[in-house]
């Protein structure tokens, strides 16, 4: 028994002596760094989907193009609101010098947003937006537009009539439930030969959920002709169902975002449209919006950074390319 | 060599020794955490700092409630997978009582009742129809998940904010309180848990179950409705800890805490239960919590990805119980 209390003893102790070495050495350099350099916390709503990775890279740009500190990091578990509420606290504890947030919920991180101006520590929003006028910026895409865009388009495919699946992703998404509406909007105001077979069909937040959502509707109503799809994970995961029951290509399939995957289902004709926003500029602009906040400057209190829509004929035009194939290796190690 | 003439006395001394260890492990954990981040110099002056403690007590609230009902549980030889769907029911029952117009006082006691009912529905299935306590709750864990997500119709449910929402509060109201409510709350509750285990007729029940169930029942110990006992009241207290849960994100979300039932486990298991039964201690599970809630908050002001927390808190979990285990089999 006390030979394990010393070894206990001793590794704690050989821990902190570890940690002290490693300490002493960086301190130094680090309090000088700090010094002279902003800090900005960057809060994606996750941190696996590409739509995050390019917001992520264009944080990154931002930083190094105005020689500011950036820390990435989202909540511990995918889509967790109460995570987020976490991590938004911990950065407040750790004093950065400012916060770009893309809350999960537009109620649910108004309080610690809220604390965050307490402590005289701004929030810039992106993506999503937030209840309240506690932010000094909102930089989002036009999310609304972006369902519109797709009715027009889910039209064009079936020549104006047929029948169709609004998939929708999470309860209590704002961005999303935007988009949803403003196709369902559109559809029902100007399209009336087009009929909803599915409307109020959840995915949930992964793709493998949203796989066996589709497959099951799939099954259900294998008369459908069109299916529209308002994020990456959802229509990844329709497009496995559609290939998998070889309907793809059949189906007309209009999702929205880009990933590699989906930009090679583009080419092969089973997706027939993207709708895209640029998350490398809405990631590079909220840092900067916020970077010229604290440096005094005016800034704008909400900017658009708009939609656009990826075919298998312009899918080669250099400015869909970008968006569709964002390049930031240059940026991000992985 | 004298010692080993006097049995009697190395025995004392060694189960003292043990004792003094067994109390002393948590408690080195967590020191270890605490030391390992005051020594980072990113963030050094801001971790210690009062206010960062207090927000960590705020954030473990949630996860110590469940931990407090989770620890009689396991103490008595059984497990609670429903734990994290029950709390999310429990929130969106209040938020949905709320919203409905009844006094929030009522709406909070719909919660907690709410969850006592989940609990004592999973301790009579578990003991009428002598089911292992794992499939139970595993299957509750789906139900009240279910019933939580049709309750608020498949969405967030917003309520009006009210005096619960200040529960959880960073920043409470009257200033003399100094941390949030609901941190006393958990403290209070904390401390008459550790005393019902200790110097009830209660709590020595549950252990005695906990250590073998057959002898406790000829011994003329109810075991059932003991049993059933325990788990209504850690229904109860996941109720309350739904009803926190709703306080912090002043919207009843039926996808809140989804996995949460593991850090409860893991901070009763870190804490020196044994999911054997018969053994487990409430300041154990407190400072598991805590072991974790500081882990948390030191990698994210570090800047660390999610995925590092992860793997440390993972090995975290090997390491405490195999150390339990190496105890155990010295003895």
């Amino acid at each position: 028994m006390k030979i394990l209390t010393k070894k206990l003893l001793l590794l704690s102790i050989g821990f902190c002596m570890l940690f002290l070495c490693c300490g002493e050495k960086e301190d130094g350099d680090m309090q000088q760094e700090r010094g002279r350099r902003l800090l900005i916390a960057v809060i994606p709503k996750g941190t696996t989907h590409e739509f995050w990775k390019s917001i992520h890279a264009g944080a990154v740009k931002a930083s190094r193009e105005l020689g500011v500190e950036v820390i990435w990091k989202g909540p511990q578990k995918e889509d967790d609101r109460a995570q987020q509420i976490i991590v938004v606290e911990d950065f407040i504890n750790r004093g950065v010098d400012g916060i770009v947030l893309a809350p999960l919920d537009d109620r649910a991180l108004c309080r610690p947003v809220q604390d965050a101006v307490r402590e005289s520590i701004p929030v810039v929003i992106i993506d999503s937006g937030l209840q309240g006028e506690d932010y000094v910026s909102f930089v989002a895409t036009d999310n609304y537009k972006g369902g519109v865009l797709a009715a027009k388009k889910m039209e064009e495919l079936l020549g104006g009539k047929g029948k169709i699946f609004l998939i929708r992703y999470q309860e209590g998404s704002a961005s999303t439930t935007k988009r949803e509406n403003g196709f369902l909007d559109t559809l029902t105001a100007e399209f009336p030969n087009i009929s909803l077979l599915v409307q109020d069909q959840h995915t949930g937040a992964t793709t493998e959920s949203a796989f066996q959502l589709a497959e099951n509707l799939l099954g259900r109503f294998p008369e459908v002709d069109g299916i529209f799809c308002p994020n990456e994970s959802s229509t990844f995961g329709v497009l496995r169902a559609l290939q998998e029951s070889r309907l793809a290509g059949i189906v007309k399939f209009v999702g929205f975002d880009s990933s590699p995957k989906l930009v090679q289902a583009l080419q092969q004709g089973h997706i027939h449209a993207l709708v895209l926003q640029n998350p490398l500029k809405m990631g590079y602009l909220g840092v900067k919006q916020i970077v010229y906040h604290l440096r005094g400057h005016e800034i704008e209190t909400l900017i658009d950074t708009g939609v656009y829509l990826a075919t298998r004929e312009n899918m080669d035009d250099p400015d869909i390319k970008a968006l569709l194939e964002p390049d930031f290796s240059s940026y991000l190690d992985r | 060599m004298i010692k080993k003439n006097i049995p009697g006395l190395q025995i004392r001394e060694k189960t003292r020794i043990q004792h003094l260890i067994s109390w002393l492990a948590p408690f080195l954990g967590l020191i270890l955490v605490l030391v390992i981040f005051s020594l980072m110099p990113e963030v050094q002056d801001r971790f210690l700092r009062i206010s960062n403690f207090k927000s960590v007590a705020t954030q473990s609230v949630i996860v110590a409630l469940g931990a407090l009902g989770m620890t009689l549980i396991i103490i008595s030889g059984g497990i609670d997978l429903s734990a994290a769907s029950n709390i999310a029911l429990s929130s969106v029952i209040v938020a949905f009582a709320i919203n409905a117009g009844i006094p929030p006082v009522f709406a909070v006691l719909c919660g907690v009742l709410t969850g006592g009912f989940v609990g004592f529905v999973n301790g009579s299935l578990i003991t009428s129809l002598r089911l292992v306590p794992f499939i139970v709750t595993l299957g509750m864990l789906g139900i009240a998940r279910g019933i939580a997500k049709w309750t608020a119709g498949n969405q967030k449910i917003d309520a009006p904010l009210s005096w619960v929402n200040e529960l959880m509060a960073r920043h409470p109201s009257p200033s003399w309180l100094l941390m949030a409510p609901g941190v006393w709350l958990m403290i209070l509750l904390a401390v008459v848990m550790a005393v019902v285990l200790r110097y009830t007729v209660f709590g020595r029940h549950v252990f005695a179950i906990g250590s073998n169930e057959a002898t406790a029942r000829l011994c003329g110990i109810r075991t059932n409705r003991t049993k059933i006992i325990v788990y209504s009241v850690s229904g109860l207290f996941c109720g309350l800890s739904g009803v926190m849960q709703f306080s912090r994100l002043t919207v009843g979300d039926p996808t809140v805490a989804i996995g949460l039932e593991l850090d409860i486990i893991a901070a009763v298991v870190i804490g020196g239960g044994s999911l054997r039964g018969g053994e487990g201690s409430i300041l154990g599970s407190m400072i598991g919590v805590f072991i974790m809630a500081f882990l948390r908050n030191g990698s994210t002001m570090m800047g660390w990805p999610n995925y590092i927390q992860e793997i440390i808190i993972g090995a975290i979990i090997i390491v405490a119980v195999g150390l339990d285990q190496l105890r155990h089999r010295r003895e």
